[in-house]
C-alpha cells in the first residue's frame, strides 16, 4: 500500500458524496410514464405548496392548509364550433366524427364534461398509440382549446358529471388523509406514488395530477378506478382529499432524509443491503489482509 | 521496510530487543503523514460533534444530526482504524493452538467426581424417579397460565357481526342507501352498529345488473346489481379493496390474488386459495340496503378447524 | 508510561480478582487477518447500535393500542384518532429532539444487523468454518439470525401504522394456519380474534426484553466460544492447522476493531439522518379495514412475502380439517429452511467424515464445488423468494404486467437456482484445473536470446505490491512464556479461578488443558478455564 491515507479519505468522500445523493429528494416517481407537467400552467391557481420542511411541522390550531381561491375555470369563450373543429381532427378517427364511439373507442355521448376534460387535460388523451393503460403526457391542447372539445362533446348529449368545483380553503387536510387512506390508498398506494394492477394496467403516480384533474377522477372513475359520486363523497371530502393530495402526497415532508421513492420496504432494503452493509464491507476490505 | 524509530510496539515492548525484526515493521513507509493523516480524522471527529452540539442546542435538525454524527463518529474510526493498521506492527506472529478436549486423566477426574452420586444419590431409586415426576408435573404446570392469555377460539372464527336484516353503514357509522352508490363504485360497509369492525368488514360494490354471473342459489344475493363480498381475503386477511371497475376484478394489496367480481368472486390469480365470501342483500322500502342474512362460511384466512363447508 | 493511577487501580482490581493473568493472555491473543473474517463484527456493532439506540426509543414510546386523539406537530394528523403507540413514535420522529435520528438509526442498523448475519453467515459457509470443532458455534449463529429475524418484524410492528398494522394482520393469520393448535395460539396471543386489544404491550415486551436477553445471551456464548476455539484461518503465511497466524489482540487489532466499531456507527448514523426510512406520518394510523398498496415488511421478511406471493393457489382439507394455503409457505417453508441450516454440519460430515478431527484452515469455495454449489443454489432460490415480494414494485417499475411478473417468478425460483448451481459448478471446476488463479498478477516478458531462443520472465512485484512472505514468529521478548511455569500458575490460579476464566472458557466443561499434569485432580473443573490457553505469563506481570 504505497499511499494508504488515499482510502480512508476517499472512503469518508465517498460517504459525503452518497449522502448528498441521498438528499436529494426523489420527486420522480418509478414508473415509466409521461414526464410532461400536466396543465399545471394552465390552470389560474395551484394550491400554494406548504414547504417541505416548514409549514407542516409548526403547530397550527387546525389541520387547515392556507386557503386558495376556487379553481373552477369558467370557460374561456370556447365554442362548440371550435371544439367540434378539434374534435374531428384529433378524436374522431377512433371516437367517431358525432363521438358516438368505434370498435376501436367507447361512446363519449353524454359521458359528461368532467371526463373529457379529465381525459384530455391530463394528455392521456389523444392516444399517442395504443396501450393497455393510456399514460399520462403533455397535453395536447392548452386550455381554451379542451374546454372547446368539452363543450363540444357536451352539446352532442346531456348526463355525466359536471366539471366539479374545486376549492381547499375550507378544507382539511386531516380528513383528506383519513379519506385518502380508505379510499384511494389501496390502489394508488399511501404515498401517492402508484403501483401495478393485473394484467399490465396501473394504478397511476398522483404526484403530477392537478387538483381539478384529482377531483375529476374521483367524480368519473376513469378507466378502471372506481367512481366515488356525490352519494359517496361529498363535495367537502373531495376537496379535503384534493387538499391532502396536493400538500401530502405532492409535498411529503421527507423529515427523515431522501425519500426513497415512497414505495416502502423495497428501496429501503436495498439501501440497507447495497449501501450500508456494501459501504461496511468495502471498510472491512480496507481494514482486512486481502491475500 | 525497514526498521523505524517508533516502529516497535508503545509500553513494554519499546524495551525489546525487536527493533530489527521485520514483523514490528510498519507496513507504511509514510509514517509522518500517516499520523498526520489519523490526527485530521480526530480533528474532523471533533468538528463534528461540536457542530453536532450546536445544531443540537439550537433546536435540531434531523439531516444535519444524522450528517454530523456520521462524520464525527466515521472519522474517528478512520482514524483509530488507520493508526492500529498503519502505525502499529501487523506481525505475523503466531501462536500454537490448544488441543481442545482434555486429557484422559481429567476425563477420568471427572466421571470419578461425577460417580460420587451414583453411591449416595442414585441408589434412593424410589426418591430419584419421585423427584423426576415432580419436575414433570411442575413443568407440564407451566403451560397452563398460557391459557390466561386469551380466550379460546371456539366458534368466533366462523362467524361474523352480521345477522339478518342488519342495515349496512359505512365506516363512519352512517346508513348506506341505495342512491349512495353509482355504477362503478366501491363502498366499504359494516353492520349497523358494528363499523370498523374487523371482521364483518365488507366491500359493497354496485355493478350493472346484466354484467352479473349468478352463483345457483345466490340469484337474490345481489339486488339492483349490488354485491357484496368479505372484505378479508381466503388468503392471509389483508383487507381485498382494490376495485378494477372495467374488467369487475378485485385485487389484494398484500399478495396480488385477483378476484372476479362478476363470478362469485372466485380467485382466478395469485395464492388465494377460495372465493371471498358473498354477503346475501336486499333492498328494504326506504331503498336502505340490509344483509339477508350473515355470511354462510366462516371469512377470512384458512384455520385448522375451518374445514370445507358452510358453518 | 502508564500512569500511576492506571498502575494502582489495576493492581487493585487484580488483588480482588486476580483477572491479570487472563487479560495478558487475552491481550497476546493472534487474530487471523482477512478482510472477510469482519462481517460477523459488523454485526456485533449493528447490533450494539440497535440496543444503544432502541433503549433511547424505549424512554419515549407508549406500547398501547388504546385510542385519542392526535395534538401534535404534523398538521395532515392533527385531530385523527389514533393509538397511544402511533402518536409516540410520530412524537419521536417530530418532537423528541433528536428522536428521529435514533429512530431511524435504530430501524437501519436492524436491517445493516441480519444483512450482515447472512453475509458473515455466507462467508462461513463456504469457506467450511462451521467444520469440527465449531459446530457447536454454527448452531448458536443459525438461531441467532432467526431469533433476529423474528424481533426485526415484532420491531417493525410496533409503531401500529398502516402498513406494519397489515403486516400484524398477516402475522395472524400466519400463526392461526398451523395445523390444530394454530387458531388457539393466535388468540392467545392477541388476546382474542384480531386486531384484539393485546398484541402491541405483548409485542413490546417480547421485542425489547424477552428476545434481545435471548439473543445477548447466545451473542455472547457465540463470541466466547470463537475466543475458546481461537478463529479459523486461511492457508498460507506459514498458518498451519495447529497455529494462528495475525496479529495480537493488542493493540493492532483492538485499534483496527474498535476503529471499524465506530466506523460501522458513522455510516449508520450517516444513513438514518440522509436517508429516510419508515415514514411512519405518510403512511397514517392503522385500522382494520384500511390497507395501502406497495405493502411489503422489510427486508429479511421479504423471502417469506415472496414465497407467499408465488405459491399456488392450494389448500387441502381432509377428514373435514384444513391446513391453510399459507401455512407452506409461512411455516413450513421458514421450518424446513432453519432446520436444514441447522443440520448442514451434521449433513455434510454425513457425506465427508470430516469430523475426525479439527478443522482450523479453511477450505477456498472452490476447493469444494459440492459445498459451493449447493450453497450457491440454496442462496440463488431465497434471492429469488426476496425478489418475488416485490412483484408489484417491479412491475410497475419496469411497467411490465404483473401477472407476467408473478409467473416469472413462479418459473424463476426453480429455475435459477438450477442455472445458479450449474454455474458454480462448472467455475469451481474449471478455477480448479487452472494454474494461479487466485495468486497475485504479475506481468510476464518474453525474452529473446541471442541464440534465437524465447524464454518467459516474470516481472518484479509492482512497489508496495509485493506479497509478504514474512514468516509468523512467536510474539518475542515478554511475550514468551514459560512452559514449565504452568504447573505452578495453576496451583496458584485454582483459588480465584471463576472469575477470570469465565469469558475465556464458556464453552462448558469440554474446554480443557491439552497437557494433562499431575497436578489436575477432582478441583481441575475450576482449573480448566485458566489451563487451556497453554502459554501463561512469565513472571507475575505488573497488570
Amino acid at each position: 500500500m504505497r499511499r494508504p491515507y488515499l482510502l480512508p479519505a476517499g472512503l469518508v468522500g465517498a460517504v459525503a458524496v452518497i449522502g448528498m445523493l441521498l438528499f436529494v429528494p426523489a420527486r420522480q416517481p418509478a414508473h415509466a410514464q409521461g414526464i410532461g407537467s400536466t396543465g399545471s400552467t394552465v390552470l389560474p391557481t395551484q394550491p400554494t405548496a406548504p414547504s417541505t420542511s416548514g409549514a407542516f411541522t409548526q403547530p397550527g390550531p387546525g389541520a387547515v392548509v392556507p386557503g386558495t381561491a376556487p379553481t373552477t375555470t369558467a370557460p374561456v369563450n370556447p365554442t362548440i364550433a371550435e371544439g367540434r373543429r378539434l374534435f374531428v381532427a384529433a378524436c374522431s378517427s377512433c371516437h367517431g366524427e358525432r363521438a358516438d364511439g368505434t370498435s376501436q373507442a367507447p361512446n363519449l355521448v353524454g359521458v359528461g364534461p368532467a371526463t373529457v376534460d379529465f381525459w384530455v387535460s391530463t394528455g392521456r388523451m389523444p392516444l399517442a398509440y395504443p396501450t393497455a393503460q393510456a399514460v399520462i403526457k403533455p397535453p395536447a391542447f392548452d386550455r381554451r382549446q379542451t374546454l372547446a372539445i368539452v363543450s363540444y362533446v357536451t352539446s352532442l348529449g346531456p348526463g355525466g358529471p359536471g366539471i366539479p368545483s374545486v376549492g381547499t380553503s375550507h378544507a382539511s387536510v386531516s380528513d383528506g388523509l383519513d379519506l385518502f387512506a380508505l379510499n384511494c390508498a389501496p390502489c394508488h398506494t399511501i404515498t401517492g406514488v402508484g403501483d401495478a394492477l393485473s394484467s399490465g394496467l396501473f394504478a397511476p403516480t398522483l404526484l403530477k395530477a392537478t387538483p381539478l384533474q384529482v377531483a375529476e377522477a374521483i367524480r368519473t372513475g376513469p378507466g378502471n378506478m372506481p367512481r366515488f359520486g356525490p352519494g359517496q363523497l361529498s363535495s367537502q371530502q373531495v376537496n379535503d382529499l384534493v387538499a391532502y393530495v396536493g400538500s401530502g402526497i405532492q409535498h411529503p415532508v421527507n423529515r427523515g432524509g431522501a425519500g426513497l421513492g415512497h414505495v416502502g420496504p423495497v428501496t429501503e432494503g436495498f439501501v440497507a443491503i447495497l449501501i450500508g452493509l456494501g459501504g461496511l464491507a468495502l471498510v472491512c476490505y480496507w481494514i482486512g489482509d486481502r491475500a | 521496510m525497514g526498521p523505524q524509530t517508533g516502529s516497535v510496539p508503545p509500553g513494554e515492548g519499546g524495551e525489546l530487543a525487536a527493533a530489527t525484526d521485520p514483523h514490528f515493521a510498519l507496513i507504511t513507509r509514510h509514517e509522518r503523514r500517516m499520523e498526520i493523516m489519523v490526527a485530521l480524522s480526530f480533528w474532523l471527529s471533533i468538528a463534528a460533534m461540536v457542530t453536532l452540539a450546536v445544531v443540537y442546542s439550537l433546536g435540531g435538525q434531523p439531516q444535519l444530526e444524522g450528517a454530523m454524527l456520521g462524520v464525527g463518529l466515521g472519522a474517528l474510526g478512520v482514524g483509530v482504524t488507520a493508526w492500529g493498521k498503519y502505525l502499529v506492527p501487523q506481525g505475523p506472529f503466531k501462536q500454537e493452538r490448544d488441543h481442545l478436549p482434555s486429557a484422559p486423566e481429567v476425563r477420568q477426574a471427572f466421571a470419578e467426581s461425577f460417580k460420587r452420586a451414583d453411591t449416595v444419590v442414585g441408589r434412593r431409586t424410589v426418591l430419584v424417579k419421585l423427584l423426576g415426576a415432580a419436575m414433570t408435573v411442575f413443568g407440564a404446570f407451566l403451560i397452563f397460565p398460557l391459557r390466561s392469555l386469551g380466550p379460546q377460539p371456539k366458534k368466533s372464527l366462523d362467524g361474523t357481526d352480521w345477522r339478518p336484516g342488519a342495515r349496512l353503514v359505512r365506516a363512519d357509522g352512517r346508513v348506506v342507501n341505495t342512491a349512495d352508490l353509482e355504477v362503478g363504485g366501491l363502498l366499504i360497509v359494516f353492520p349497523e352498529g358494528f363499523a370498523g369492525s374487523a371482521v364483518s368488514q365488507t366491500d359493497l360494490i354496485h355493478v350493472a345488473t346484466d354484467d352479473i354471473t349468478t352463483q345457483p342459489g345466490r340469484q337474490t344475493w345481489g339486488p339492483q346489481g349490488f354485491l357484496a363480498f368479505s372484505r378479508v381475503c381466503t388468503h392471509a386477511g389483508c383487507p381485498v379493496s382494490l376495485y378494477e371497475e372495467e374488467t369487475q376484478l378485485l385485487l389484494c394489496p398484500c399478495h396480488q390474488s385477483l378476484f372476479n367480481i362478476l363470478d362469485g368472486a372466485k380467485p382466478i390469480f395469485g395464492p388465494a386459495p377460495r372465493p371471498l365470501p358473498q354477503l346475501p342483500l336486499r333492498i328494504d322500502d326506504n331503498g336502505v340496503i340490509r344483509a339477508q342474512a350473515g355470511y354462510d362460511e366462516p371469512i377470512g384466512p384458512g384455520f385448522w378447524e375451518r374445514g370445507n363447508g358452510p358453518a | 508510561m502508564i500512569p500511576q493511577v492506571a498502575t494502582r487501580s489495576s493492581e487493585w482490581v487484580d488483588n480482588r480478582l486476580g483477572l491479570g493473568k487472563w487479560v495478558r493472555k487475552a491481550l497476546d491473543k493472534i487474530f487471523p487477518d482477512h478482510w472477510s473474517f469482519m462481517f460477523g463484527e459488523i454485526a456485533l456493532y449493528s447490533f450494539i447500535v440497535v440496543v444503544a439506540t432502541g433503549v433511547y426509543l424505549t424512554l419515549f414510546f407508549v406500547p398501547s393500542l388504546k385510542h385519542m386523539i392526535y395534538h401534535g406537530s404534523y398538521v395532515p394528523l392533527q385531530g385523527q384518532r389514533v393509538s397511544e403507540a402511533y402518536d409516540s413514535t410520530i412524537n419521536i420522529s417530530f418532537d423528541v429532539r433528536f428522536g428521529m435520528v435514533m429512530r431511524q438509526m435504530h430501524h437501519w442498523s436492524a436491517d445493516v444487523f441480519i444483512a450482515a448475519i447472512v453475509l458473515h453467515m455466507c462467508r462461513i459457509f463456504f469457506t467450511g468454518a462451521f467444520r469440527r470443532p465449531r459446530e457447536l458455534n454454527w448452531l448458536v449463529g443459525v438461531t441467532l439470525l432467526a431469533l433476529s429475524i423474528v424481533n426485526g418484524y415484532i420491531g417493525y410492528s410496533l409503531p401500529d401504522d398502516l402498513i406494519s398494522g397489515t403486516g400484524v394482520r398477516i402475522a395472524f393469520s400466519i400463526i392461526e394456519s398451523i395445523p390444530v393448535v394454530g387458531s388457539y395460539f393466535a388468540f392467545f396471543f392477541f388476546g382474542g380474534n384480531f386486531p384484539g386489544d393485546a398484541y402491541d404491550f405483548r409485542f413490546f415486551i417480547v421485542h425489547v426484553l424477552i428476545v434481545p436477553g435471548i439473543i445477548i445471551g447466545l451473542l455472547v456464548a457465540h463470541l466466547a466460544i470463537l475466543w475458546h476455539q481461537k478463529h479459523t484461518q486461511f492457508k498460507g503465511h506459514g498458518a498451519t492447522e495447529d497455529n494462528v497466524v495475525g496479529s495480537p489482540v493488542w493493540p493492532a487489532y483492538a485499534l483496527k476493531s474498535t476503529g471499524f466499531f465506530f466506523m460501522t456507527c458513522g455510516v449508520l448514523a450517516a444513513l438514518s439522518g440522509l436517508a429516510q426510512i419508515n415514514p411512519i406520518w405518510l403512511y397514517g394510523p392503522y385500522d382494520p379495514y384500511k390497507v395501502t398498496y406497495a405493502v411489503q415488511p422489510d427486508w429479511y421478511m421479504g423471502w417469506l412475502d415472496g414465497a407467499m406471493r408465488i405459491f399456488p393457489s392450494w389448500e387441502p382439507v381432509f377428514f373435514n380439517h384444513m391446513i391453510p394455503s399459507v401455512f407452506f409457505p409461512t411455516i413450513l417453508l421458514p421450518g424446513l429452511t432453519f432446520g436444514l441450516f441447522w443440520a448442514w454440519p451434521f449433513v455434510e460430515n454425513h457425506f465427508t467424515k470430516e469430523a475426525s478431527r479439527d478443522h482450523n484452515l479453511l477450505d477456498r469455495p472452490r476447493d469444494r464445488p459440492v459445498r459451493t454449489t449447493i450453497g450457491a443454489g440454496v442462496l440463488a432460490f431465497y434471492v429469488m423468494l426476496f425478489t418475488a415480494s416485490a412483484t408489484d414494485v417491479l412491475a410497475n417499475f419496469f411497467g411490465v404486467s404483473l401477472n407476467l411478473v408473478l409467473w416469472a417468478m413462479r418459473i424463476m425460483t426453480v429455475v435459477v437456482p438450477l442455472v445458479v448451481a450449474g454455474a458454480t459448478y462448472i467455475i469451481c471446476y474449471e478455477t480448479n484445473s487452472l494454474p494461479n488463479v487466485g495468486k497475485r498478477k504479475r506481468a510476464s516478458v518474453i525474452v529473446r536470446s541471442a541464440d534465437g531462443g524465447y524464454e518467459s520472465l516474470e516481472t518484479r512485484y509492482r512497489p508496495g505490491d509485493e506479497p509478504r512472505e514474512l514468516e509468523p514468529e512467536e510474539l518475542p521478548g515478554v511475550y514468551v512464556h514459560s512452559k514449565d511455569e504452568l504447573v505452578g500458575s495453576v496451583q496458584r490460579a485454582a483459588g480465584d479461578g471463576g472469575g477470570s476464566a469465565g469469558g475465556g472458557s464458556a464453552g462448558g466443561g469440554d474446554g480443557s488443558d491439552s497437557r494433562p499434569t499431575g497436578a489436575l485432580s477432582t478441583e481441575g473443573t475450576s482449573v480448566e478455564g485458566l489451563g487451556h490457553e497453554g502459554p501463561r505469563p512469565e513472571g507475575g506481570a505488573s497488570i
